[in-house]
C-alpha cells in the first residue's frame, strides 16, 4: 500500500542501539507508518528459531530455571485454561465466539455476509448529542459480486514485521504506537491521580514499602476501535465487545505493574484501534505496555501480546499473528499475554472450536514463543524512545 | 534566569505570554502570525475508503470515510448523505473522560457539519444512485490523537484531505432485480468542488490577535475566533463563539490572514495529492 506525505518539518537523526540481540533485524519495503514517522525506526524479523529463555539478553531466566512451566498469573475466563481443562470446557468457549460472531455461521464462509445484512445509521434514534443521518445503512460489499480471495498459504510461526514507537503524544505521560502488518494501535497512559471513591483500609504492608491491599492502586483500561477500523462502519457506542476487550487489557496488565506502588491512585490506560488488521487484542496488549513503561510507571515486567487462530476443518492448523482475513475463517482464536523475562503468562484469552486440549497446549506453546521473539523489537523501542527524551530534556 | 522564567511560567502563565507578546512572539518562537508546522499523510488505513492525518505542531487529527448504501431521506429523494462525526477520547487529552461526546466534541461536529454544508464541498446530488431509492451515505469520523490547541482547522484540514482520498466501488442498478451491484475493482474519486480551510484566532486581552492557538494559548485567551474562506476568497464559515468582541478593522485583518493560509494549505495538499497520483 502506498502512502504520502508532504512535510515541512525537519526530524532529527534516528539512533543504533547497541545492545545485545537475539533476532536479527533487516529493514524492508520502503513504507511510512501511519503517523508519518520516520523510516529507519521500522523493523521487521527474520523468522529466528524459538528461543530458549536462558539466552535472554536481559535476564538470567525465569526464577524457577528454564525448564519451568510458565505460571499463569491471570487467567481469562472463556478459554481452556493452559489446556488442562476437559474437553468439555471448549463447547462453552464456543457458545462466547468472540470477535468470530460464529454463531449463525457453523460453516467458514465470508464473514462480511454471514452477519445481518443491516447497520443502525450514525445514531441511535435517541442519540442527540452526534450528527444524526440515516435510521439505517448497508455496506457496499453486501452486494459485490466477486468473493473475497482465500487467505494464502503460508508458514504457520511466521511474525508480521512490527513497527514500535514510544513517546510520541505530547499530551500523554506515556504513550505507543504499534503497527503489526495492517493493524495499527495507539496507546495512552495518564495518571497517576487521585481514585474516586477510594476507601480507608488497613492491614498489613506487603514486602518492599507497599500499600496495603486494601490501598493498591488501580489500573483503568479503555478498548476503542476507530469507527473506520474494520471492514464494516461501527457507531460509536462501541457496546460489549469493546468492554470485554478492556476488561481483558486489564486483567493482563495488572500482574505486571506495581500498583502497590500507587496507593489511592488510578492509572488510565487509552487503547485506540485505528485500523484491524488481525491479532488487535494482542498489539493492544504490546502498546499498552509500552505506554506504560513509558510513562515512568514501575512494573516488574513488560508485557508481550500475540494472537493466534486455528484454521477451520480439512488440514486445522494454529497460525501465528493471523492476519484479518485468517481471523475471518478460523474456527478458534486465542491470544496470549506473556512476561518475557520473568517467563510467565500475564493473560490468556480464547475462544472457539480448538480441537482436543493438547491441541490448545500447542497453541498457547506457539504464541509463547512468538511473544519472546517479539520482545526485543520492544526493548529497542523503548532504549530510542528514552534516548529521545534524553536529548529534548535540557531545555 | 531561566529558573525564574520556568517559575513564572506555571505561577502566572497570563504574565509570562504578556511578556513575549510584547516583543511580537510566542514563547516556542513564531511570530503573531505564524502557523505551527503541518504535515498531512493520506492514505493510510485501509480499511477506510480514504483517510487522512494531520498533525499541526502537536495536535493530531485523523479522519477516516467509510461509504455505505442507504436509502435517501424523503424529503430529498435526490440527495445522499454527509455524516462528520468528531471524537475526543480520553487518549488526547487529560481533560476528556470516556463517555458519550462532550461539549467540545459536540461543538466541533457541529462546525464541521456547517463547514460541509455551507462550502458545498460535496453535491449531496453526487451521492445519489438512484433517486428515492439508493444514495450514498459518506461517515466521516474525525478523532483527536493529540490535543494541542487549534481542533478545528486540524479537523477541517484532515476532512478536506480525506474526502479528496477517498474512492467509491462504482454501483448499477441491475434492471431486472432491482438490486445494487457493486464493482469493488472500479473505483473512482469522488467530485470535491471547493476547497474550504479554517484558519483559527485567539483574542488576548480584547486586542491582540494570534493565529494558530496552542493549547496553553487557548486557555489563557479571552476569546477566539475562525474563519473559514474557500478558494475564491469567499467566506464559507465564521465561528465565534462569544468571548471578547472585535472590531471590523481586526475582522478584515483575520480574513484576509485567511486568505493567506488557504494559499498554503492549497499549495500542501495539491503536493500531496500529486505524489499519490502514480498508483
Amino acid at each position: 500500500m502506498t502512502m504520502s506525505w508532504a512535510r515541512r518539518e525537519h526530524v532529527g537523526d534516528g539512533h543504533t542501539c547497541k545492545c545485545k540481540i537475539i533476532s536479527t533485524f533487516t529493514s524492508e519495503r520502503t513504507q511510512m507508518c501511519a503517523l508519518g514517522l520516520r523510516w529507519p525506526e521500522r523493523l521487521a524479523f527474520r523468522q529466528a528459531g524459538p528461543v530458549p529463555p536462558s539466552a535472554h539478553p536481559l535476564g538470567q531466566g525465569p526464577p524457577g530455571g528454564p525448564a519451568a512451566a510458565p505460571r499463569l498469573g491471570c487467567c481469562s475466563s472463556g478459554t481452556a485454561g493452559g489446556g488442562a481443562a476437559p474437553a468439555a470446557a471448549i463447547p462453552t468457549a464456543l457458545a462466547r465466539a468472540r470477535g468470530f460472531k460464529r454463531a449463525e455461521a457453523p460453516a467458514p464462509g465470508p464473514r462480511g455476509r454471514a452477519e445481518a445484512a443491516r447497520t443502525p445509521g450514525a445514531a441511535m434514534p435517541g442519540d442527540h448529542r452526534r450528527i444524526r443521518g440515516p435510521e439505517e445503512s448497508q455496506p457496499p460489499q453486501l452486494y459485490a459480486a466477486d468473493e473475497d480471495e482465500a487467505p494464502a498459504a503460508r508458514d504457520p510461526t511466521r511474525l508480521r514485521p512490527v513497527y514500535a514507537r514510544a513517546g510520541l503524544l505530547s499530551q500523554a505521560k506515556g504513550s505507543a504506537y504499534l503497527e503489526a502488518g495492517g493493524t495499527k494501535v495507539l496507546c495512552a497512559v495518564s495518571g497517576p491521580r487521585q481514585a474516586e471513591g477510594s476507601e480507608r483500609g488497613g492491614g498489613p504492608a506487603g514486602a518492599g514499602g507497599e500499600a496495603p491491599a486494601a490501598l493498591r492502586g488501580r489500573l483503568l483500561c479503555d478498548f476503542r476501535r476507530a469507527p473506520f477500523a474494520g471492514r464494516r462502519r461501527r457507531a460509536p457506542p462501541g457496546g460489549g465487545e469493546e468492554r470485554e476487550l478492556a476488561l481483558a487489557l486489564q486483567e493482563a496488565l495488572e500482574p505486571a505493574v506495581r500498583l502497590g506502588r500507587y496507593p489511592r491512585a488510578q492509572l488510565e490506560v487509552s487503547a485506540l484501534l485505528l485500523e484491524d488488521g488481525g491479532s488487535a487484542l494482542a498489539a493492544a496488549l504490546t502498546a499498552a505496555a509500552l505506554a506504560l513503561a513509558d510513562a515512568g510507571v514501575e512494573m516488574y515486567d513488560l508485557v508481550v501480546g500475540c494472537g493466534l487462530s486455528r484454521t477451520p476443518e480439512p488440514a486445522p492448523t494454529w497460525l501465528l499473528d493471523p492476519t484479518r482475513l485468517e481471523e475471518e475463517r478460523a474456527a478458534a482464536g486465542l491470544t496470549v499475554a506473556l512476561m518475557p523475562v520473568l517467563n510467565q503468562v500475564a493473560g490468556l484469552l480464547g475462544s472457539g472450536e480448538g480441537g482436543p486440549p493438547e491441541s490448545w497446549a500447542e497453541a498457547v506453546r506457539l504464541g509463547l514463543e512468538g511473544c519472546q521473539r517479539l520482545y526485543p523489537v520492544l526493548q529497542q523501542c523503548l532504549v530510542r524512545a528514552a534516548r529521545r527524551r534524553g536529548a529534548a530534556a535540557p531545555s | 534566569m531561566q529558573q525564574r522564567k520556568s517559575k513564572s511560567r506555571t505561577v502566572e502563565p497570563l504574565e509570562y505570554y504578556r511578556r513575549f507578546l510584547k516583543e511580537n512572539c510566542r514563547p516556542d518562537g513564531r511570530e503573531l502570525g505564524e502557523f505551527r508546522t503541518t504535515t498531512v499523510n493520506i492514505g493510510s488505513i485501509s480499511t477506510a475508503d480514504g483517510s487522512a492525518l494531520v498533525k499541526l505542531g502537536n495536535t493530531t487529527v485523523i479522519c477516516g470515510i467509510k461509504a455505505e448504501f442507504a436509502a435517501p431521506p424523503t424529503d430529498a429523494p435526490d440527495k445522499g448523505y454527509v455524516v462528520p462525526n468528531v471524537d475526543l477520547p480520553p487518549l488526547c487529552s487529560s481533560r476528556f473522560r470516556s463517555g458519550p461526546p462532550g461539549e467540545e466534541a459536540q461543538v466541533a461536529s457541529q462546525f464541521i457539519a456547517d463547514v460541509i454544508e455551507n462550502s458545498q464541498i460535496i453535491q449531496k446530488e453526487d451521492l445519489c444512485i438512484s433517486p428515492g431509492k439508493l444514495s450514498w451515505v459518506l461517515y466521516c469520523d474525525i478523532i483527536c490523537l493529540d490535543y494541542d490547541g487549534n481542533i478545528l482547522d486540524a479537523c477541517t484540514f484532515a476532512l478536506l484531505a480525506a474526502l479528496k482520498n477517498a474512492q467509491l466501488p462504482e454501483v448499477t442498478i441491475n434492471e431486472e432485480t432491482g438490486l445494487a451491484e457493486v464493482n469493488l475493482k472500479k473505483k473512482s474519486y469522488l467530485n470535491i468542488r471547493t476547497h474550504p480551510v479554517a484558519t483559527s484566532f485567539a483574542v488576548f486581552d480584547d486586542t491582540l490577535l494570534i493565529v494558530d492557538p496552542t493549547g496553553e494559548e487557548e486557555h489563557l485567551a479571552t476569546g477566539t475566533l475562525t474563519v473559514v474562506m474557500d478558494e475564491e476568497g469567499k467566506l464559507c464559515c465564521l465561528h465565534k463563539p462569544g468571548g471578547s468582541g472585535l472590531t471590523g478593522a481586526k475582522l478584515q485583518d483575520c480574513m484576509s490572514r485567511a486568505v493567506t493560509r488557504h494559499k498554503e494549505v492549497k499549495k500542501l495538499m495539491d503536493e500531496v495529492i500529486k505524489s499519490m497520483k502514480p498508483k
